[in-house]
């Protein structure tokens, strides 16, 4: 092949692989957010957790292995004290109608914000479903967490162990 | 051909796909039961048994995942 036709390639292989190519990863800044709640009309805003270890954890009522992980996230919640940890789950369900009907029959405790616009999934360039974001006390995502099988739970606890103590000094 | 017009085919047989990339957040219709492709699993590991002992062979029956995108 000549070096013209790659370079005439050029444009369509970037026009082919730009929509893929964005993912927050751990380092980066995780971006901020306000959205309505599923439950009732209050607002959930990620900043006014600022000092806290944040699992946002982006989950659908048609995505059984979220479904799987919503108790032992409720779980994980209790496990620390509130003013150090909380779960924030994000709800993708077009219709709000089918949160609120998955939340009955696993309730949390938890707040979990609606985006039926599917506006933060592409901020936070999600390549899968489940994924969770655990992000540190000063607003940096410290793991990304694909998927979720049984035992999952042990190194999402290990990780926000890690990071409370961390902030303590603790080695 | 010149090289820009077969980089302008090649384009317009990519727009031309019917493929249409679903994000893994708008996979609530791919995961309905009904959209499996096989509804009866019982049905199903019968038949490929019945499929494999014939020919000695593995079909390449089903996907990677239910569509949740969790695979």
């Amino acid at each position: 092949m000549t070096p013209r036709f790659l370079r005439a390639l050029l444009p369509l292989a970037v026009a082919l692989t730009a929509s893929a190519s964005f993912a927050l990863d751990e380092g980066d800044r995780a971006p901020d957010f306000q959205a309505r709640s599923v439950v009732g009309d209050a607002e959930v805003v990620l900043h006014e957790m600022r000092g806290k270890v944040v699992l946002v954890d982006f989950w659908a009522s048609w995505c059984a292995p979220c479904n799987a992980a919503m108790p032992q996230l409720e779980k994980l919640s209790k496990e620390f004290p509130s003013d150090q940890f909380v779960v924030l789950g994000v709800n993708v369900d077009k219709k709000l109608a089918d949160a609120r009907r998955a939340l009955e029959k696993r309730p949390v405790t938890y707040p979990n914000a609606s985006d039926p616009t599917g506006m933060l999934p592409k901020r936070f360039g999600l390549q899968t479903m489940p994924t969770s974001y655990l992000i540190d006390q000063d607003g940096v995502v410290r793991l990304v967490h694909r998927g979720f099988r049984n035992g999952d739970i042990d190194e999402l606890r290990e990780q926000v162990q890690k990071l409370l103590d961390k902030k303590k000094g603790r080695p | 051909m010149k090289p820009l017009h077969v980089a302008l085919l090649l384009g317009l047989s990519a727009l031309a796909s019917a493929c249409q990339h679903v994000d893994p957040w708008e996979r609530n219709l791919l995961a309905r039961p009904d959209m499996a492709w096989e509804t009866d699993e019982i049905a199903a590991t019968q038949e490929q048994h019945t499929y494999f002992s014939k020919e000695a062979a593995m079909p390449g029956g089903g996907v990677g995942g239910g569509g949740c995108g969790c695979n």
